[in-house]
């Protein structure tokens, strides 16, 4: 009991980190899709490239470059912005591609009707792609976000005393590290089933309004 | 920038080493994790009760708790329970779980997306329930899982990073040490992301590659 | 030479496949009811019948793709009772005896055009990859696809696909080839090539039952045209006799509307 509320005093920033990231990586995502779809080389070529580096370094180098390497002056960044901003840019990446995946998978037909009916750029991105992009993406966006929990974890190493922080501090502390580590492992795991069933009933309420 | 170069230069060698350990653990991680893999993602959805049970529990753990998690459970947990692994082989542990555990959903993903005709034709022939799994079923399976497996292999070299929290001499490892005695840390670790990212893009292309390579017959 | 034997003795000659009281249902929707049929050797029939009406259903029935919920099937001489459990080995017995040719197709993508006809030679019947390779050229070669042995399914044309299907169940030795609704996936102008190798097949003696909406094939290649509508049989009987004159109104409503469109 008293190892439950040890670990779960990380449970707010936990939440903290993956919620704050999400929402970063969701807003930087969108000009990135857009970079993505380009028809300039350029632009295209740039965005490319980012979210390749973005991709392709670990997490955790993020983290430690944002956290350790970067100093505005005197300034740096505390622990729990590094960690928000390193996984928020991250993450934008991996939105960025899901979202350019979902576009793409609205069928060709539905631009051409939109055109043939004479609508208005704005109005076929509101009202026509946008809402099948979002109920393609659903399935894909929930999955990473139960990654990113998982991943907001790392914000452990440059010292953000989130669950896993908690968890090893204390079982330094208790000496009983087997039974830690698999509590903090079923909270993860709880905390993934609402975010499961929060999919699944928007994934049935889009279906719903989009019918395929 | 010239900053930088100084550094790859001076520290190059130690970061490779440490990349060739990132890269060992890697291996072995897939080299073990991808056949235990295999094994789950029929034990997941078997009828022999026991094998079924482990199955979930190896995987839904695996899927649902943070790499970070396994790792520090194999390096800092076992020790209580008498188990003393090398920080390499406890991390090692650590990557192999993570490692079945996807597998066998990205596998069992696979063998799900063959069509059912497919395998009513092999039915029709009078093939065994076996022989349709050896010669329809899991060939075709893997091949279809095989891009998302690499994927995963990309997510799991860039995953050893994290193996730095226990000791492993790996590339994270490495990057921070130089970088806590010289306080270079910023170009430390901007070639260190570099060398990663030397290896899980050209890798990412790959699998894309391999996407479009093993969809041409279907 | 069979169809005159056939006619000289009918009595004599044991029907390859006899359905006996088939019925199924989803739940409380019926898709068979009471179903009996008998299909003499070397005789093709031809079972049409609006969309729904359960032809195909029959079909897949006969070789247990499908459980029917009572009834009986016997094919050359391998008997399954629906109501009692069957061993894999009299299924295995039952389904060697019985050639299907799907819809669509369903060849095995990843492999050629040859390992899909002689996989199955040597899994089921255990033969040498030399002798199924054997065997399968010289069934390509009647279905005039020789020359795409080394090819993909692929990368050929539905008409080709659904041929090196016929061939793949032709290698295993059937007694009775069962087609289902061949020809309905495919263009008209390839589905002819099709047509085409199953008339031959037909010459040969080879004993076929064929759910189809090919009214042509049904009139000029078939011995037996079989009607069916709601899940059962509403009439059955020589082909020119029904498509000329039909007993039933429901057969009378289908005919109209496939004749004149």
């Amino acid at each position: 009991m008293e190892m439950l509320k040890a670990i779960a005093i990380g449970l707010p920033l936990t939440v903290l980190v993956t919620i704050l990231a999400l929402m970063i990586g969701t807003v930087v995502a969108l000009p990135i899709v857009a970079g993505l779809r380009s028809r300039n080389r350029l632009i295209w070529l740039m965005s490319r490239g980012l979210v390749d580096l973005l991709r392709g370094i670990p997490p955790v180098v993020w983290l430690f470059i944002l956290y350790y390497g970067i100093s505005i002056g005197a300034v740096r960044l505390s622990a729990l912005q590094a960690g928000v901003l390193g996984l928020g840019v991250v993450a934008a990446a991996y939105l960025a591609e899901i979202f350019r995946g979902a576009i793409s998978a609205v069928p060709k037909g539905q631009w051409e009707a939109s055109s043939a009916l004479g609508f208005h750029r704005a109005t076929v991105w509101t009202r026509i792609v946008g809402p099948q992009t979002a109920r393609a993406a659903i399935p894909a966006y929930t999955t990473f976000a139960i990654g990113l929990l998982k991943d907001s974890s790392i914000a452990s190493t440059i010292g953000v005393s989130e669950i896993v922080f908690m968890s090893s501090q204390y079982a330094r502390q208790s000496g009983s590290g087997i039974l830690v580590f698999f509590v903090a492992a079923g909270i993860y795991i709880l905390l993934s089933v609402p975010l499961g069933l929060l999919s699944r009933h928007l994934d049935i309420k889009m279906r719903k309004a989009v019918a395929r | 920038m010239n900053n930088l170069v100084d550094v790859a230069i001076e520290y190059g060698p130690t970061l490779l080493g440490g990349l060739k350990v990132s890269l060992t653990l890697t291996i072995l991680s897939l080299a073990l994790g991808l056949p235990i893999g295999l094994l789950f993602s029929f034990g997941v959805t078997a009828k022999n009760k026991a094998f079924r049970y482990i199955s979930v529990f190896f995987v839904e753990v695996g899927r649902g708790a943070p790499a970070l998690v396994l790792l520090q459970l194999m390096y800092y947990g076992l020790p209580n329970a008498n188990i003393t692994l090398s920080s390499m082989a406890s991390a090692c542990l650590a990557l192999t779980w993570t490692t079945a555990a996807y597998s066998a959903e990205l596998i069992r993903g696979g063998m799900q997306s063959v069509p059912s005709g497919e395998i009513e034709g092999s039915h029709a022939l009078g093939m065994s329930y076996r022989d349709c799994l050896r010669f329809v079923v899991i060939p075709q399976g893997l091949r279809i899982a095989l891009p998302s497996l690499m994927g995963f292999a990309v997510l799991l070299f860039q995953a050893t990073s994290l193996a730095y929290s226990v000791a492993v001499p790996e590339l994270m490892s490495q990057a921070y040490s130089i970088g806590s005695s010289t306080f270079q840390y910023l170009p430390v670790f901007i070639v260190a992301g570099l060398l990663y990212a030397a290896i899980s893009i050209p890798a990412t292309w790959l699998s894309v590659g391999a996407e479009r390579l093993l969809s041409r017959h279907l | 030479m069979e169809q005159l034997m056939i006619e000289l003795n009918p009595q004599t000659t044991q029907p390859v496949v006899q359905v006996k009281n088939l019925a199924k249902a989803y739940g409380s929707n019926v898709v068979l009811r009471d179903v009996s049929l008998s299909v003499a050797e070397g005789s093709v029939t031809a079972m049409i019948g609006p969309s729904g009406a359960g032809k195909s259903t029959v079909l897949r029935c006969m070789n247990l793709l499908e459980q029917p919920d009572s009834g009986e099937i016997v094919i050359d001489g391998h008997c399954i009772n629906a109501g009692k459990k069957t061993s894999p080995k009299s299924l295995a017995a039952l389904r060697r005896s019985a050639g299907m040719v799907f819809q669509h197709f369903n060849l095995f993508p990843h492999m050629t055009v040859l390992r899909n006809v002689s996989l199955p030679q040597e899994r089921v019947l255990g033969c040498s990859r030399e002798q199924a390779n054997e065997k399968s050229m010289e069934l390509l070669k009647r279905m005039g696809l020789a020359d795409k042995a080394d090819q993909y399914p692929s990368r050929c044309s539905g008409g080709q696909q659904q041929r090196i299907a016929i061939a793949r169940a032709l290698a295993l030795g059937p007694r009775v080839m069962l087609f289902d609704e061949p020809t309905s996936a495919l263009d008209p102008e390839v589905g002819v090539e099709v047509l085409e190798v199953m008339k031959e097949l037909a010459s040969t003696g080879m004993t076929m039952v064929v759910v189809t909406h090919e009214m042509a094939f049904a009139e000029n290649v078939a011995d037996e045209l079989v009607v069916m509508a709601d899940g059962g049989i509403i009439e059955k009987g020589h082909p020119g006799q029904i498509l000329k004159d039909p007993q039933h109104e429901r057969t009378r409503r289908f005919l109209r509307a496939v004749l004149e469109r």
